[in-house]
Parts: C-alpha cells; sequence; structure tokens
C-alpha cells in the first residue's frame, strides 16, 4: 500500500485549524480509513469555526507556517448553528486585509470539509501542501521574525559591535 | 507621493465669522442646558493655551461653558470620551457633547454598540467645514495647505439626528482627494510592493499604542494585545509585533470605524493608519454593503450574516 516515498528539497510546514464536529471527524475518518495525505499538515482543533479568530492565522504564518487551512462545518451544517456563519463574514473582511497588507492568500485556504468527506480534506490538504510546495517557504514574516532581533550577527556597525561585545 | 510638488491654496476656507458664529451657537446653548440644569456637562473644546491649539473638556458650569469654542483646532473627537469605558465623564451624570460630522459617526457606532443610550446624551452637532491636519501651520487660516487629510472628502459635514446644529456651513469648495488617491495608488501596487510599504511603515511604530487611546472604538477593558498567556501579539516595538498589532487594530475596527482618522492624527511617526481603515470600510461596503453613517445601526457587517454570502474564496 506504501508508495516510495519522494524527496523534496523543501518540505512546508501547514498549519489546519479545524473544527472538532466536521473537519477533524472528516480528517479522522480519512485516517480510519486509510487514505495517504501528506504529513506535513499540523492539526489544530477548535470547537467551532466561530473560535478561530484571525489572530490565530496570523500568529500561525508568524510562528513558522508556509500555509494555514481554516475549515470547518459546511453552512447550516454548524453544531452551534451560525458560528460559520460569522466566521465567513470574518475570514472574508480578514482575507481582504491581509491582500492589502501584502500577503500571498495562496497560501491561506478555507474550506468546508464534513464529517463525512474524507476524501475531500486528503484533496485539501494535498493540493495546500503541494502549492505551497511550490511558491517555497513564507519568508516575508520570518525576516519580519529576525528583525532587530538582539544577537550579534545582525551588528552592522563596528560601533554597535564594540558595545555589544562590551556588555 | 510627492506633497512637494504640489502647490497648495492658501485662501482661507471659511472667513472669521462662520467660526465665531459656532462658536457663539455652541456656548448659548451649553450655558442653556448648564443654567436650565438639563445637562450635568458639556463636553466641549476651550481654547488652548497656546494660539491656535484648543483642547476638550468637560464644562460643569455655566460660567466655564462661557469658554466654550470651535475653531480649525478643534481636532479632537469627543465621542471618545463617552464610552463605558471613561468612567469619571460618564458618572457626571447626563451629558451634552459637541460634535463634529465624523464625531457624530462615532457617536452613532458607540449608541449602536450599547455604549450609552440616546437619551442619556445631548447632541450639538456643527456644521463643519474641516480642521487642521496633524502637522498644518496654525498661524494659517483653514485652507488648502493645512486642513485634515480626512476633510478633504468629508461626506457628513452637515449632521442629521441631533438635536442642535451649530452653525450654518459656508459654500465650500472641493478639495483634491488626496487620501483616495493614496489608496487607489497602493491597490494599484503589486503585492509585494503593498508588503514593502507597510514593513517600512510598521517598523518605524514605536508602540506607543497612542491609536488605541485615541480610537472611540478601542474601549475593551482588557486589549487582546495586551494579554500574555496566551500572547496574541508580541508586545514588545519589533516589527514583527508591530505589523500584528497593526493587523490586528484593523480588523478589531472592521465595520465599526467612524472613519475620524484620529488614530493617523496622533501617530508620532506618521504611519498613514486611516488608509487600513478605509480600506477595510471599502471593503465591507463592496462584500456586504454597510457603510458607517450617521443614523445608531444595531448590527455591524460582522456581527450579523446572511445564509448566502459570498463564499466564493472558501472550497
Amino acid at each position: 500500500m506504501h508508495t516510495d516515498k519522494v524527496k523534496h528539497d523543501f518540505e512546508p510546514k501547514i498549519v489546519a485549524l479545524v473544527c472538532t464536529w466536521c473537519t477533524y471527524a472528516g480528517a479522522d475518518l480519512a485516517g480510519t480509513s486509510r487514505m495517504q495525505y501528506p504529513p506535513n499538515v499540523r492539526v489544530v482543533k477548535f470547537p467551532c469555526t466561530g473560535r478561530i479568530d484571525p489572530v490565530f492565522i496570523l500568529r500561525a504564518f508568524q510562528k513558522g507556517a508556509d500555509g494555514v487551512l481554516v475549515s470547518g462545518c459546511h453552512p447550516g451544517d454548524c453544531h452551534y448553528m451560525a458560528g460559520n456563519f460569522h466566521a465567513r463574514r470574518r475570514f472574508a473582511a480578514f482575507r481582504k486585509l491581509l491582500e492589502f497588507v501584502g500577503v500571498d492568500l495562496s497560501r491561506l485556504q478555507f474550506s468546508w470539509v464534513s464529517a463525512a468527506e474524507g476524501g475531500k480534506w486528503v484533496e485539501m490538504v494535498t493540493e495546500l501542501t503541494e502549492r505551497v510546495r511550490q511558491l517555497g517557504p513564507l519568508t516575508e514574516f520570518r525576516e519580519l521574525e529576525l528583525a532587530e532581533q538582539w544577537s550579534g550577527a545582525t551588528l552592522t556597525t563596528p560601533e554597535l559591535k564594540e558595545a555589544y561585545q562590551a556588555i | 507621493m510627492n506633497k512637494t510638488a504640489r502647490k497648495y491654496e492658501s485662501a482661507a476656507l471659511a472667513d472669521e465669522g462662520y467660526w465665531t458664529s459656532v462658536s457663539q451657537a455652541i456656548r448659548q446653548e451649553a450655558v442653556r442646558l448648564l443654567e436650565q440644569g438639563a445637562v450635568a456637562g458639556v463636553v466641549g473644546y476651550i481654547a488652548g493655551r497656546r494660539t491656535g491649539t484648543a483642547m476638550p473638556v468637560v464644562a460643569a458650569t455655566p460660567d466655564q461653558a462661557k469658554e466654550l469654542i470651535f475653531s480649525p483646532a478643534c481636532v479632537n473627537n469627543l465621542a471618545l470620551y463617552l464610552t463605558k469605558a471613561k468612567k469619571e465623564v460618564r458618572a457626571k451624570g447626563k451629558l451634552a457633547i459637541v460634535a463634529k460630522g465624523c464625531d457624530l459617526r462615532a457617536l452613532a457606532g458607540l449608541l449602536g454598540e450599547s455604549q450609552l443610550k440616546r437619551e442619556d446624551v445631548y447632541i450639538i452637532g456643527i456644521a463643519c467645514a474641516g480642521v487642521y491636519g496633524a502637522h498644518a501651520d496654525r498661524s494659517q487660516p483653514l485652507c488648502d495647505a493645512t486642513i485634515a487629510r480626512k476633510c478633504r472628502e468629508c461626506t457628513v459635514r452637515e449632521p442629521t439626528d441631533t438635536d442642535l446644529v451649530a452653525g450654518t456651513l459656508p459654500a465650500l469648495p472641493a478639495l483634491e482627494p488626496l487620501e483616495a488617491q493614496e489608496l487607489a495608488r497602493l491597490e494599484a501596487m503589486t503585492p509585494q510592493e503593498r508588503w514593502a510599504f507597510w514593513k517600512e511603515h510598521f517598523s518605524r511604530c514605536i508602540r506607543c499604542l497612542a491609536c488605541r487611546q485615541i480610537c472611540p472604538f478601542c474601549f475593551c477593558e482588557q486589549c487582546l494585545c495586551d494579554r500574555n498567556r496566551p500572547q496574541s501579539v508580541e508586545t514588545t516595538p519589533r516589527p514583527a509585533g508591530n505589523t500584528a498589532w497593526h493587523i490586528v487594530r484593523a480588523m478589531h475596527l472592521a465595520g465599526r470605524c467612524g472613519g475620524c482618522a484620529e488614530c493617523e492624527r496622533v501617530c508620532p511617526m506618521d504611519i498613514p493608519l486611516n488608509l487600513l481603515n478605509r480600506k477595510m470600510a471599502k471593503e465591507l461596503k463592496e462584500l456586504y454593503d454597510y457603510e458607517a453613517g450617521l443614523t445608531p445601526q444595531e448590527k455591524g457587517p460582522l456581527t450579523e450574516y446572511k445564509e448566502d454570502d459570498d463564499e466564493s474564496f472558501i472550497k
């Protein structure tokens, strides 16, 4: 059953923020059905997509994710009646904001995956992983994270180096 | 945008008579209200110590109310003082407030978010010709060169839903919409260019949080961005945390911001924050046909939903 593993130069880190009632169960189904999908994805479980604050997506990117997948119940199927309806508007607005700030939106994927859609989950994860693999590592946020961090390596002028060594 | 290349007109937009008549009307009404005991205080402006400045005040006696003014230096958004967070102001009782068009939009937002009740506030609206920009030369009158960027494309000069309107609006020439032009310029850029643009601006941020303190809508008792364990946004003024802070700020104001541009005015590092707010307002108008206006609305675009909202971006 196992296919030969292909060696890649770059293995992207994908963070999946999923709702416990649908997508998490869907991912579970994919597992119990022994479907194969890239192991690059790290699943974080939330009670509902309505609980997924846009700041979580931002933080995932800042802390080293190359791609983020947000997934929950199909509209109308929310366990809490309207959580995903609210989330849908919030994510639509957040996407526009990220786009305006200059973030590449092809690294951020939203999807509806129900508890019965193990196949769709596999498809989503594979598609995003391959797409991000093509794009390469997310350098913008990483550079930002390293900027102005105190370490000898970033001291550019002799005066600064001297001052740093004197500490 | 090359600001030096542009020629600004220095002709005054409104004559002295307009400003004095507005001041007179405010004073008269404030004195009347306080003498009758209809309100406990009037939130307005008095002249600052230096010429060409003004500062907010809560006038509690008719004598204090006689000092109230309105001039192009009355830049502050006074709606800020009426949120539940400003306990010492609210404890005084029913208040009257002097409000320009942009303050009225903030007031409408606060009324919609149940921060205050309409019957608890007496609104003295101003037919507003505009105020000074952040770096205006205040020895000059209000003119093309000194007017704030937000006032160039103001749509709420004539107040509505107020208890009184002070002054009558002089005829104003159409001014070049600099902010809309800048927004269009940014939208036309590639994502990389936009990232570089914001990276440069956000990197300069010193995280003084003046933008948060001045914002009438930032009334949370504990800000998400101040919390640690778990920390959502890095608190040190480094580019990474700054970017996160400004994105979160814009997101939390999306669909609420009244566009008073106070955040941009108070920014000591001159970060064009109102561009973010305007962009979000524009997107929400396109997506959900919502616009912040002078009439309070019970639900904002992100607190309600429709079953057939656009989901073309979701697979």
